[in-house]
């Protein structure tokens, strides 16, 4: 029977950090490098972790299924990063990162993790600073700050809109120089396709070399996933194409709790999708609507162009509905109230998929260049993609999934249910409740990387027991035969139907009643839908080519396996939550205007499901305690 | 960390040392074009600028040695660099379309053979005489060697005008990326000054090339006579 | 709009490759290169052929996956941009496309358009980093840094690791993807204490690798998706010759902080 211990250190918030790291049992120098760890994932999370392991004398074998460690998903990230570091003098301080994080999580994260990461935040920037991440900077040579996502301070640090990208690079670089010096192997191109657990702990993972196509076995002392979100199990989403639920999944059939599947962020600004052939949405960064006006015409199914229509007809539905935020409303908040608007028939451009997102004011008030020097590469990119100009028509946005809250449930160690199975970055749960601000993913990726795990960790090595696991050990080889059954099972179905189309199918399921709202019926209808639709792919795949080669086709088709069981694990989540809290928005739970409304008597808790075959997972809950903050009713308004 | 092997064993290193080798030539070939421009103010004063450079043997030969060390620097290290480069692309693409690559940048080894070639011909002509015996040294009416006389001499011959012509044109093709390219390869580079530099290479390639063209022509046409 | 696509195939890194011709029907002007080319495998994937291998991920601009020749151009014909930013608006109907996959010695073919870029990691591990540990660093505003400096820096580091400055070079050089980090780097403060040996070893990786040299064509600059500029190539040059001349000062082998005394 799974059990919840999220391990919180008793006393006071400010302080738990600090005595549980004075408390944890160290690992003694010398015994480090007899210890081996696996990183999987080199993102914001992994990198970092594998860099600073590598850095304390762990042997550390990284793997990553990119050509690159350098090219995992974090680089796209463009916004900015969060830090408490109040250069600003604005009111900014760790407790009110940690406030607005918890509310905007809409009061579904652990006080106590929030709070770690506000403290840790500050120490991110030096650490990045350090290693030559070029932030931007003011005339007088200080870093400089923007307002971010939904926040009153100015606490955001950034790259241009290339955030992501200078700070993945800071942790391949430090990830490079342990590499030369020898404490971290890498391996690229390398898919872990399943976990090996002895004993109930995780020793060990199964990879397919995705060159040579070989199955191997790697085993290890303890095994950090840094897989990053499943936002692909929609088919179109902001991630990158090779995204994927597959580690986290495999991990949680071998007995990870997943907790908040169903917290899933729909990002308000990305291009509309276009016909059925579009692989991805485009995301056009969050930082747009610092200056930008999201409206549309208040005449429903009004065909005029934009320049056509008069200001007394133009609908700025954030700034009517929520006055105090306006158009930096959060995520979820902009992304239901885009939906609502469209849902009402006043959608624009094909279909009534969008809004309008206008820069005329600000082109007016501060002249083009100013909005040229802000976005200029962002007004770049939407010209190519949609062939418009957007300084002079406005740009058409539309919400796409985008992040997860919900992954791998984790203690306070950031470790699993399963002992020496740790998740860190966007594969876990953890920090960001039921929604997530903007510029905090990269701060949780690298807290946890660079400053948590490498704590945590280090205490599980010390403490425990781990007798000498092999590839031959029974469990190696079943995991293998687990692998080797499913690879050969791909390519021996010999049906007509390409692999995408089932994604595509699976995922437009998900979005029309999985997605930014729903509701009974629609889950319901969902969860008797998939498992036909998962009888059909195994029966009726095509995988051409060979299991002993390179063969995109095969770690595709594993991955699009994996997402059709996967999508039934997001509505049963989706179904049990009764409630509607931040990007989780049950039709059945709301106001007469609309509000969601959260049930803190039933649904304060997270949602931890465990695996079991041929049956409905059991769910475990873990109730959050509120300690230090009241909830409160999350108003933007 | 890897042990660094010797500065100029690199290939950076070895573009050094060309690019300092080239602008050593470049610099030889403004003073040879600057020299024999005297060919306008008559017999006696290039005759006698010649004299002035054959009176100082000892400079003449360290000049001659140090020019022919630097070419041949240049030239051993040019099919170097260019054969490792050859094998840096074993598989050649079947389509290519260059997109801001200049004629003169794509054509270096052509000119550098050219210019090559030529220099050996200039060097059998003119100064050791082989190719046209007829031409050789003979006295002005001052004692001087007739230096003058010589090239008046040769370039009525249009078979040595084209080959000089000829030369001239790798020279300048050579000459029009060398220079701005060596400038790059020595970390020249500023904002202010990155027009000056993009503009080197055509300038000094021009202005070398009239220099010469002018001789040549202006003998073949008669305006300059014996 | 109809294409007639002209596609290098290659079974292995052994085997010979050669060209295939394939028709992309019912493709429409709104649709990326890669969507196109992903209608043209789900073709060959429901008739139970091997699609056509190619590398592609973020599909906007940042990863550095995509990588084809197009036309004879790395990335296509528009500048600026990657693979996976071009759009179909941009060729006309009935267009014959060449595709081709980065060609250099050092970028060995994995499968069709599919190669190995390793060697660009392997120069990055030889020195492109700062030999800082976790934990303990000051804060951050203690180094000021002047906006132009921060501003330099980060067109270098703005640098997507694509190879398409190989692919382009006449010699297969990567001398830009190098300049990038090493001027990155040696315009902060931060990089300053390692700059004399990183200019070296990063240097000295990439003539291991098998690249060419720099022919200063700049042909590198013109299909560079993030437009890195070649005045960074004079930058590495003169970092490279300063090494040279700072070196001889000092002992042959400075002794590395971080040996293990054990």
């Amino acid at each position: 029977m799974m059990k919840l211990d999220p391990k919180i250190p008793a006393g006071p918030l400010e302080t738990k950090w600090d005595r549980h790291r004075f408390s944890e049992k160290l690992v003694s120098p010398n015994n480090k490098r007899r210890i081996k760890v696996i990183v999987i994932g080199t993102g914001l999370a992994g990198a970092s972790a594998a860099s600073t392991l590598g850095q304390l004398g762990y042997q550390v074998e990284c793997f990553c299924f990119q050509d690159s460690p350098r090219r995992a998903h974090s680089i796209a990230a463009q916004g900015g990063i969060n830090a408490a570091k109040n250069y600003q003098d604005d009111g900014d301080s760790v407790a009110r990162l940690f406030y607005d994080t918890i509310k905007g999580g809409d009061f579904r994260s652990r006080e106590a993790n929030v709070y770690r990461l506000a403290q840790v935040s500050a120490q991110i920037i030096d650490q990045c600073v350090a290693l030559g991440v070029p932030f931007a900077r003011e005339y007088g040579g200080q870093l400089a700050n923007r307002s971010f996502g939904g926040v009153q301070v100015s606490r955001t640090f950034y790259c241009r809109g290339q955030t992501g990208q200078q700070l993945l690079l800071g942790a391949y670089s430090a990830l490079c120089w342990q590499i030369e010096r020898g404490q971290v192997t890498m391996h690229p191109r390398t898919e872990m396709l399943d976990l090996i657990v002895v004993d109930g702990q995780a020793r060990g993972i199964v990879v397919r070399d995705l060159v040579t196509g070989r199955v191997s076995i790697q085993t290890a002392h303890a095994v950090v996933l840094a897989t990053g979100g499943y936002s692909n199990v929609y088919y179109l989403s902001t991630n990158a194409s090779g995204s994927n639920v597959t580690a986290t999944y495999r991990a949680w059939k071998q007995g990870a709790a997943f907790a908040n599947p169903c917290f899933m962020q729909i990002h308000p600004t990305a291009i509309p999708p276009g016909d059925e052939h579009q692989a991805k949405l485009t995301l056009m960064s969050e930082s747009l609507r610092n200056d930008g006006r999201l409206w549309v015409p208040k005449m429903a199914a009004d065909h005029r162009s934009p320049g056509d229509i008069p200001a007394e007809e133009r609908d700025y539905f954030l700034e009517r509905r929520y006055p105090r935020f306006g158009n930096l409303a959060p995520r979820d908040i902009a992304s239901r109230a885009v939906k609502t608007v469209c849902d009402e028939g006043h959608g624009v451009g094909p279909g009534g998929q969008g809004v309008y997102l206008d820069f005329a004011d600000v082109i007016e008030r501060q002249g083009q260049d100013v909005v040229h020097e802000r976005y200029g590469n962002l007004f770049d990119m939407y010209n190519r993609i949609t062939g418009e100009d957007a300084y002079y028509v406005p740009m058409r946005i539309y919400p796409a999934p985008h992040y997860t809250m919900g992954g791998l449930w984790v203690d306070y160690n950031l470790m699993s249910t399963i002992p020496g199975l740790f998740v860190i970055g966007e594969a876990n749960f953890a920090d960001h409740g039921a929604n997530r601000l903007g510029a905090s993913s990269l701060m949780q990726g690298l807290a946890d990387g660079y400053f948590i795990l490498p704590y945590t960790i280090g205490h599980y090595l010390a403490t425990a027991k781990l007798l000498p696991v092999g590839e031959d050990h029974k469990e190696s080889r079943a995991a293998l035969q687990r692998v080797a059954g499913r690879i050969s099972r791909l390519l021996n179905a010999k049906g007509r139907r390409p692999a995408a189309s089932f994604h595509r199918e699976v995922g437009k399921f998900l979005w029309d009643h999985c997605g930014m709202s729903r509701n009974q019926a629609g889950l319901e209808l969902a969860l008797r839908s998939i498992p036909a639709l998962r009888e059909e792919f195994w029966r009726n795949v095509v995988v051409p080519g060979s299991g002993e080669a390179f063969n995109q086709e095969l770690e595709y088709a594993g991955r699009v396996a994996d997402y059709l069981e996967f999508a039934e694990l997001l509505c049963h989540d989706a179904l049990h939550r009764e409630e509607s809290c931040g990007a989780h928005f049950r039709e059945e739970h709301q106001t007469a205007d609309g509000e969601p409304t959260r049930d803190d008597t039933c649904f304060a808790h997270v949602a931890a499901w465990e695996y079991r075959e041929h049956a409905v997972p059991i769910l475990h809950k873990e109730p959050l305690a509120f300690e230090f903050v009241q909830p409160t009713t999350r108003s933007y308004q | 960390m890897a042990h660094p092997s010797n500065h100029f064993q690199s290939s950076v290193g070895r573009k050094v040392v060309m690019a300092l080798s080239g602008l050593g030539l470049v610099l030889y070939v403004i003073f040879h074009m600057l020299g024999n421009l005297q060919v306008f103010e008559g017999s006696h004063a290039l005759n006698g600028y010649a004299t002035m450079l054959r009176d100082m043997p000892i400079l003449l030969w360290i000049a001659r040695i140090g020019l022919l060390s630097l070419a041949a620097l240049h030239i051993v290290l040019a099919i170097q660099l260019t054969l490792r480069n050859r094998r840096a692309r074993p598989v050649a693409y079947a389509v290519r379309e260059y997109r801001q690559a200049s004629f003169a940048s794509r054509t270096m080894a052509v000119s550098g053979l050219v210019l090559l070639l030529f220099i050996l011909f200039h060097l059998l002509h003119l100064t050791a005489g082989v190719i046209d015996p007829s031409s050789a040294d003979r006295l002005d009416t001052e004692g001087h060697r007739d230096v003058y006389g010589k090239i008046v001499h040769a370039f009525q011959n249009p078979f040595i005008v084209a080959c000089y012509l000829t030369g001239q044109l790798g020279l300048g093709l050579h000459l029009n990326h060398a220079v701005t390219s060596s400038l790059q390869t020595l970390g020249l580079e500023r904002a202010a000054f990155n027009r000056l530099i993009k503009a080197a290479g055509p300038t000094v390639a021009l202005l070398v090339v009239l220099g010469n063209v002018a001789i040549i022509l202006a003998i073949f046409l008669g305006i300059v006579r014996g | 709009m109809t294409f007639t696509l002209k596609i290098w195939r290659q079974k292995s890194p052994d085997e010979k490759g050669r060209f295939v011709t394939y028709k992309a029907h019912d493709v429409g002007s709104g649709m990326s290169f890669l969507e196109m080319l992903d209608g043209v495998n789900q073709g060959l994937i429901a008739k139970g052929e091997e699609p056509v291998a190619f590398e592609q991920d973020c599909r906007e601009g940042i990863c550095g996956s995509c990588s084809l020749v197009i036309n004879g151009i790395p990335h296509g014909p528009d500048r600026g941009m990657s693979t996976c930013q071009l759009y179909m608006r941009r060729f006309p109907d009935g267009a014959a496309i060449t595709i081709e996959p980065w060609r250099a010695r050092a970028f060995p073919i994995i499968k069709d358009l599919v190669v190995d870029r390793r060697a660009l990691d392997r120069v990055m591990q030889a020195g492109g980093y700062v030999s800082v540990n976790t934990g303990g660093a000051v804060d951050g505003n203690v180094l000021l840094i002047e906006k132009d400096q921060a501003e330099t820096a980060m067109d270098a580091a703005s640098c997507i690791g694509c190879g398409a400055c190989v692919a382009a070079c006449k010699n297969a050089s990567a001398m830009l993807f190098v300049a990038a980090k090493v001027s990155h780097l040696a315009l902060l403060p931060q990089g300053k204490p390692e700059r004399t040996r990183r200019v070296k070893t990063m240097l000295d990786a990439m003539d291991r690798e098998g690249f060419g040299s720099c022919g200063n064509q700049y042909e590198c600059e013109a299909v560079c998706p993030k437009r890195i500029s070649v005045r960074f190539i004079a930058t590495l040059n003169r970092e490279y010759l300063r090494a040279g001349v700072v070196e001889s000062g000092l002992p042959a082998e400075p002794e590395s902080p971080h040996a293990e005394s054990a």
